[in-house]
């Protein structure tokens, strides 16, 4: 059953990274490859949670296949690598745990009663630096497979 | 006269790739590849160019092969909004340049079609994005009427950012706008009961919102030694992110009422 909803979690990750596509204004030949990318994103994050690999792992991993498989697509497709991993890198985004850090930012503005205040300042810290690594680790992560070729440009000269 | 005619190309040559650069710039491309793409265009036509690129304005000096005609100038780009469309047109088209097979004509007439290109209709935009924030929403657990609130919100949030953009406010109170009633109508459906996961629809229906292209663009400028840029767009980038979590905190306080 969880193989299920971890296919349709990838599903919808790669949906996701099609709307993201057509608010940037791609081209038209890239929607689909962009939508296989997000899913195969969603696919490698959901998968290495699912074998408790940890969040900010997971991301990572995934933000680097993107990046490879971009530069694939890129040589088959004939637009530039950005076009295809920063739709396909959206949905990875935390935005879940920003928005709990945020709250919890929020709720620190008050304080009631000592207790409280220290079980929302650790969930809160915990929350925002989770956010924080992902979000890192997904830039870096995309850039990796360029910076591991070395190479200037997709194309060979 | 043939002196004349030299200096003449030099320049036309300069503000055409100035031109190219801001489209660049402001169409969503990092700071290296906007300086491999003039470079690339400017070898093609046989100048050399040095640059100086920021977010706002680009500054470019073209030196001709014979090192006798020089030409600097500078041009503001305009404010960015994204289109990949115009990035991938213009590598397809520097390629082609490269391999010296265009004239500068043919680079401004191309330049010209790209801008000139549709974008995809606003129902089709607001639709597909809707869905991706009810896709998002069900990433992070929530049921069909969250999922159904989700979609709802995010068709609202982006029509009100499309909207007070045409009416050319602020971009961060775009933002803020958007926020406000993406959250609003999400922060009805947890004030009714309705959905399972009210929570979930609540933090997902600003996700459209999240500045995916600054931040990454940031990360990657940063990576490439282009700090400067880097700096400005992760500013940017948290400016957008503060404006979004002033329209969420201000739903929240109208809620805790």
């Amino acid at each position: 059953m969880e193989i299920v909803e971890l296919i349709l979690k990838s599903l919808a990750a790669g949906t996701a990274a099609i709307g993201f596509g057509i608010l940037f204004n791609v081209p038209q030949r890239t929607l689909f490859p962009i939508g296989l990318l997000g899913a195969i994103g969603g696919l490698i994050k959901f998968g290495t949670m699912y074998f408790d690999g940890g969040i900010v792992f997971a991301s990572f991993l995934s933000a680097i296949i993107i990046g490879l498989v971009s530069i694939r697509m890129a040589y088959s497709k004939d637009s530039p690598p950005l076009v295809f991993y920063i739709p396909s890198v959206i949905p990875l985004i935390p935005g879940f745990f920003i928005y709990k850090m945020m709250l919890g930012i929020i709720a620190l503005t008050s304080v009631s009663n000592t207790d409280v205040y220290l079980q929302n300042l650790i969930s809160t810290v915990n929350n925002g630096s989770k956010a924080i690594f992902i979000l890192i680790s997904l830039g870096i992560g995309v850039a990796v497979p360029m910076l591991i070729t070395r190479r200037e440009t997709i194309k060979k000269k | 006269m043939k002196m004349n005619e030299e200096t003449n190309k030099t320049s036309e040559v300069g503000s055409i790739l100035l031109d190219v650069g801001a489209a660049l710039m402001s169409s969503g491309a990092s700071t290296h590849r906007t300086r491999l793409t003039l470079e690339r265009l400017a070898s093609g036509l046989g100048f050399r160019i040095e640059l100086l690129i920021t977010q706002r304005a680009l500054m470019v000096t073209v030196i001709d092969s014979d090192q006798e005609h020089f030409f600097s100038s500078l041009k503001r780009t305009s404010p960015h909004k994204i289109n990949f469309k115009m990035v991938s047109g213009i590598s397809r088209m520097s390629w082609h340049v490269f391999d010296g097979e265009w004239t500068q004509e043919q680079i401004a007439a191309e330049l010209r079609r790209l801008k000139k290109l549709p974008h995809y209709p606003q129902w089709l935009v607001l639709t597909t994005v809707g869905v991706a924030g009810a896709a998002f929403c069900h990433i992070f657990g929530g049921g069909l009427i969250d999922i159904a609130v989700a979609f709802t919100a995010t068709f609202a949030g982006l029509f009100v950012r499309h909207w007070s953009t045409l009416k050319k406010f602020n971009p961060y109170v775009c933002v803020f706008f958007a926020a406000l009633t993406a959250s609003l109508i999400a922060g009805f459906a947890e004030f009714f009961n309705l959905g399972n996961h009210p929570d979930a629809a609540f933090s997902t229906s600003v996700l459209f919102l999240v500045p995916g292209v600054p931040l990454i663009n940031s990360v990657t400028d940063m990576m490439d030694g282009n700090i400067q840029n880097g700096i400005v767009r992760m500013v940017n980038g948290l400016i957008i992110a503060f404006a979004i979590a002033m329209g969420v905190f201000t739903v929240r306080i109208l809620f805790s009422f």
